[in-house]
């Protein structure tokens, strides 16, 4: 047999995902909904897009960002809720709580899905990570509902556990190892790898790499150099035979928050006050990961199509609502009045460690400072926008707490504040 | 499309409080009577928490074995709510 050159070390990475989350969580609190084809939306709107599909939809063809008309077409009998965010809440609670009692290795990579590192905890075999597998599964069943279902991977690292998770969907649970990867590879399409998508799928192609298998097979040098051109080709490299390189912290690059405004409009006491409640939440998120910003970026989409944006850098670093809403308004205000607006954002850039601990020469910094401070303690002890300005009261009325897909760090927030 | 009937009354309701168990199942609704009429309610699909402010209110997912129930008991002022109903599908 070639050597191939794989890891083989014990299989210690589990990688756990739950099958159609939102989905799967409205079914087991509506038992009349179970089998048939549903999903969830933020707002039910003519043209609002599914946030996540049952099973059943999804065997039809409807998939996640299919909008409500299309999924309508593909099924007239489709069944939309609007997201309820406590169940989900409860949901992700139970699930973290089962995986921390495991390891203190835990790290959600979304709301529903996450990875538990078992290295450091004694002699285990792939065998009693497969056996406590079933048992988080169980466990799930029992304390959340019987509908609940959850796809489990273990691997050697984590790009081959997230693999095995997705291998048998719904309520899977598979091991790779480097007794079975080849066999794996071989049954797979390069676009079926997490990570590779339709770019990467044409560049490997283009490279004469058409198979999984032949990708394990291209050496690093062609990799790195010809395929990637970057030291993303080495990775994939490592990555392929099982050695972990993606156990990494990620750079925080921006926090911001963006809306689909509820009636499209040009009304600007109506869009200054939804933009103003999108200023503090983004200024919540900006203190919560300890952080300043010296970038602030607006931007809105108009429902004739075409969109407007505005950005600027200052030279010194800011992180209090006052000090952000002053500087997005004045970037608002610029923006073409006359145009009904469909969709608005913020963002906050150039991110530099608070040094909010450090006390300032200013007597209205420092005041500053501690006002804000003293409104964070209220808002975290008698829960969100407990204290918030009066000309966000609109905005608060009409703006929905949304579902964080990406990185859990909002929503632990959230829970926080909860 | 979104079948849910918002309905948000105050019902009377029979729960069995189970001497052993854990949170999930140890308050279980078993009847309830709304607008005159008793409901059996014969599964617990989903209990979980939820505040409204300061206060905490525990969702209850029921069914009757056609419609299907939420209900929600308020911990403070000990009152219990239908909030909506999804109904039998065809």
């Amino acid at each position: 047999m070639k050597d191939y050159r794989l890891n083989t070390e014990t299989p210690l990475i589990m990688h756990l995902d739950l099958n159609s989350a939102f989905a799967s969580a409205e079914q087991q609190a509506w038992p009349n909904l179970r089998g048939r084809p549903m999903g969830v939306t933020n707002r039910i709107s003519p043209e609002c897009c599914v946030i996540a599909a049952s099973y059943e939809a999804k065997a039809l063809g409807i998939k996640v960002g299919v909008r409500r008309s299309e999924a309508m077409a593909l099924c007239p009998d489709f069944i939309l809720l609007e997201t309820d965010p406590t169940k989900y809440t409860f949901m992700y609670l139970n699930l973290l709580r089962i995986m921390k009692s495991y390891s203190p290795n835990v790290k959600m990579k979304s709301i529903d899905e996450g990875i538990i590192d078992f290295h450091g905890l004694g002699k285990l075999t792939a065998h009693d990570l497969e056996r406590i597998g079933l048992d988080i599964k169980e466990q799930m069943r029992r304390d959340v509902g019987k509908w609940m279902r959850l796809n489990v991977g273990i691997g050697p690292n984590r790009f081959l556990a997230k693999m095995a998770a997705s291998l048998h969907k719904p309520d899977g649970l598979d091991v790779i190892d480097h007794k079975n990867v080849i066999d794996m590879y071989k049954s797979l399409e390069l676009e079926d790898l997490t990570g590779i998508a339709d770019a990467f799928g044409s560049r490997l192609r283009a490279h004469g790499i058409y198979t999984p298998l032949q990708f394990l097979e291209a050496n690093d040098e062609l990799l790195r150099r010809r395929v990637f051109k970057s030291i993303n080709g080495l990775h994939w490299y490592e990555r392929l035979r099982g050695y972990e390189v993606d156990d990494y912290e990620t750079h925080l690059g921006m926090v911001g928050r963006q809306w689909v405004v509820k009636r499209s409009s040009n009304d600007d006491d109506y869009l200054r006050s939804c933009m103003h409640y999108l200023t503090e939440t983004t200024g919540m998120k900006l203190r919560y990961r300890n952080v300043e910003a010296r970038g602030v970026c607006v931007w809105v989409r108009f429902s004739m199509g075409g969109g407007w944006q505005d950005k600027k850098m200052y030279k010194s670093t800011f992180y209090t609502n006052q000090d952000i809403w002053e500087r997005v308004s004045r970037l608002f205000d610029h923006r073409p009045k006359h145009m009904v607006v469909q969709m608005i954002g913020i963002y906050l850039y150039q991110l530099t460690p608070s040094t909010r601990s450090q006390m300032s020469m200013f007597d209205d910094v420092q005041k500053a400072d501690y006002l804000t401070k003293a409104m964070d303690e209220i808002n975290d002890f008698y829960g969100s926008f407990t204290v918030f300005a009066a000309d966000t009261l609109t905005g608060k009325r009409n703006v929905k707490q949304k579902i964080p897909f990406g990185g859990t760090e909002y929503f632990e927030l959230l829970l926080k504040r909860v | 499309m979104d079948p849910t009937i918002e309905i948000n009354e105050r019902v009377d309701v029979i729960a069995v409080y189970h001497r052993q168990g854990d949170i999930a199942s140890v308050c279980v609704p078993c009847k309830m009577r709304w607008r005159g009429k008793d409901i059996e309610l014969t599964e617990l699909a989903l209990r979980h928490p939820t505040v409204a402010g300061k206060r905490m209110i525990h969702v209850f997912h029921v069914s009757d074995g056609t419609n299907g129930y939420r209900l929600e008991f308020d911990a403070e002022a000990l009152i219990w709510k239908l909030v909506a109903l999804i109904p039998e599908l065809p």
